[in-house]
């Protein structure tokens, strides 16, 4: 770690993730593309799993990126960074950064396998989780991260089960460096990346990244929406640095998790008359623990 | 249900709805979703189970106990799910287990057009498979035909323990057409056939004068184990290589002897033409077309529509194609099928019209290559 404190935290806009791409109003995904690209810096090979991100920005005329991007499949992009990773060391070339990115979908599931090859390997790729909780490129189909509660056109009643916790499974890995962050705070998200990469090794970092859409929020609460799954101590902020779990964002004012709920369409079931009073309250619980787990 | 809009997709589950189908699983693809989507309004209401997998290997590998267990089963993907279905289809075929594989076809290679239409799957399907063994191929012109096949490929995969394939595209699945169900002539549902009572259960040792052994499922009262390994009638692993040639013969001619039987088509011939249009899928729909405008003119053609391409009906090609000195064949795609067609007629000239730009092969390209070759 050979940056300063006030490198780290300063805000990086350098423009390599451009706008005038497709995505939606609101959409959490591009704006994290675009903070972690910015952070990265032009010395990055961008590998990008199939998904939204690759929908939205990488149809000519209007591409995003100006850095290397390689897309591939849902299931490889870390199987296909741990290759670049591999070529560079054998060319002799670089230091080069080697992001590896995906939705949730090819994080926790379809993808969950080659992730868990390169933390193993000891490949030194960042892989970046952009987590909006369902399949939105294909129409709103659970994940393995959709929360408890939460309505997908696979879980019309809403999910019954709870979110996978891909961070901690990274860590189980011992990899040297796991993060959580949102998009509402981007000098701590881009910190994040920017230690993460000054990090030999890999390195994951978990971004929750509201859907307007799959969510059914208005596009300008995204932010907002981020505030809150904090507050509520549904996403806790934190990094594992060598095993140990450091950093962790405390919450100023706890939040009742109805405030997070209510603002989104996929929970708004929960709600109506002859809702499920008992889903709120088992989705309270898993704050509570969160809060005593993260002691946050 | 009567007269009803609705899209191939969705008549497709109501046929395996209708086939006694009570489990699907799938991942999301688009343009395949859409079955899984029905399925989950229709099979839990019956006490089916709909599942979602965390990739497609899951997915046909739920499918696939599931069918072990004794339902029967189906789901349905698009190429790179099919891609990934690759060595289930294999152990399916291995192990005789009877499944439905819906390939809603899109263009590719690997994520391709997501999402355009084309007939780009029909070799893989066929041979996506190691050691390359045989497997139905149904390929549905409408959403009727989406219906009636998908009840075939059911009967056909209960019987034959077998993978069954609906070679499906994009234009078929996601247009919504009128279907009037009443009117499907609906053939009888087969069942699986349990092995007689009272004698030892072998499980792959075939009944007299057929090349299918019988059923039973796993965990019941007696007990079935399977392998994946080559296995001889005993089930148990072998390396007798006369065991192990019978076992691959008999899983061959299994489906080749007896596609005579199920040598789906419609065919519209004329007598003085000299020339066979030949084609499947959505594109025979303006091949329909072509033949009636062709049937007032001064060179009325024949033409034969496949809905079953593998195993290949030769005999049905050789007996359609008997009066005719050339054939052309358009599909959706660079040249898949059209080698099977050299291949079974030599001595005739064949002429291939194919396109894979997302488009639909228009009846006007038709006419234009039949003038020109």
């Amino acid at each position: 770690m050979n940056q300063s404190a006030e490198e780290l935290n300063k805000v990086e806009k350098k423009d390599l993730f451009t706008s005038g791409h497709r995505a939606c109003g609101g959409c959490g995904q591009a704006l994290a593309a675009r903070l972690v690209q910015d952070a990265s810096g032009e010395n990055t090979i961008a590998c990008v799993a199939t998904g939204c991100l690759e929908v939205f920005s990488s149809p000519y005329p209007d591409p995003s990126w100006r850095i290397p991007f390689l897309h591939s499949l849902f299931e490889n992009a870390s199987a296909v960074a741990s290759g670049v990773e591999a070529a560079y060391k054998a060319l002799k070339k670089g230091p080069v950064n080697i992001i590896a990115q995906g939705g949730d979908g090819s994080t926790a599931d379809i993808g969950f396998q080659s992730i868990s090859g390169m933390f193993e390997r000891g490949h030194n790729v960042l892989y970046v989780c952009y987590d909006n909780e369902a399949y939105m490129n294909t129409g709103v189909q659970r994940s393995s991260f959709t929360p408890l509660g939460a309505r997908t056109s696979t879980t019309p009643m809403g999910n019954k089960t709870r979110k996978k916790n891909m961070p901690l499974i990274a860590a189980n890995h011992g990899i040297p460096y796991v993060a959580t962050a949102t998009v509402d705070d981007f000098r701590d998200l881009q910190r994040k990346v920017k230690t993460a990469l000054s990090i030999e090794g890999p390195k994951y970092i978990h971004i929750l990244a509201p859907c307007p859409l799959g969510w059914g929020h208005h596009g300008e609460l995204t932010v907002e929406i981020c505030r809150l799954a904090k507050d509520t101590g549904l996403f806790p902020i934190y990094e594992i640095v060598d095993g140990k779990m450091t950093n962790v964002k405390k919450i100023p004012v706890k939040v009742p998790v109805q405030e997070y709920l209510k603002l989104q369409g996929r929970f708004s079931h929960l709600f109506k008359k002859g809702g499920s009073p008992e889903i709120i309250a088992e989705i309270q619980q898993i704050a509570n623990q969160n809060i005593e787990r993260y002691n946050l | 249900m009567g007269f009803c809009l609705m899209e191939g997709n969705e008549a497709i589950a109501w046929g395996a709805i209708d086939s006694g189908c009570r489990f699907f699983a799938g991942y999301p693809i688009t343009p395949a979703t859409t079955i899984f989507n029905t399925m989950l309004k229709l099979l839990p209401p019956l006490g089916g189970i709909c599942l979602q997998g965390e990739d497609e290997i899951a997915s046909i590998g739920y499918c696939l106990g599931a069918s072990m267990g004794g339902l029967k089963a189906m789901t349905a993907t698009s190429g790179p799910g099919i891609s990934l279905y690759s060595e289930h289809i294999s152990f399916a075929i291995g192990s005789e287990i009877p499944i439905v594989i819906v390939d809603v076809q899109r263009l590719g290679p690997s994520t391709g057009s997501a999402t355009r239409g084309a007939d780009g799957d029909i070799q893989f399907l066929r041979w996506g498979n190691s050691g390359g063994l045989p497997v139905i191929v149904l390929a549905p012109v409408d959403v009727s035909d989406c219906y009636l096949l998908t009840i075939k490929a059911f009967n056909l995969a209960e019987e034959f323990r077998c993978p069954v394939f609906i070679a499906s595209n994009k234009e078929i699945a996601m247009t919504r057409e009128n279907l009037n169900m009443d009117a499907v002539d609906v053939p009888k549902i087969i069942e699986r056939i349990s092995p007689p009572t009272g004698k030892p259960f072998i499980p792959f040792e075939v009944p007299l004068e057929s090349r299918i052994p019988y059923f039973l499922p796993i965990g019941g009262d007696v007990i079935v184990r399977q392998t994946s390994s080559t296995h001889g009638a005993d089930g148990y692993i072998t390396t007798d290589s006369d065991e192990i040639a019978r076992v691959q013969d008999r899983l061959k001619t299994k489906l080749t002897s007896k596609v005579k039987r199920f040598s789906f088509h419609e065919s519209f011939l004329e007598k003085d033409a000299d020339t066979l249009l030949l084609t499947y899928g959505i594109t025979a729909r303006a091949a329909r077309d072509v033949y009636q405008v062709c049937k007032s003119s001064e060179s009325p053609i024949s033409l034969l529509i496949l809905k079953t391409l593998w195993p290949v009906p030769e005999e049905l090609i050789k007996e359609k194609a008997k009066h005719v000195q050339r054939v052309v064949v358009v599909e959706m795609n660079l040249g898949q099928y059209v080698r099977e067609i050299e291949r079974i007629l030599p001595d005739k000239t064949i002429d291939f019209l194919g396109q894979m730009d997302g488009r639909l092969i228009s009846p006007n390209q038709i006419l234009e290559a039949l003038a020109h070759g």
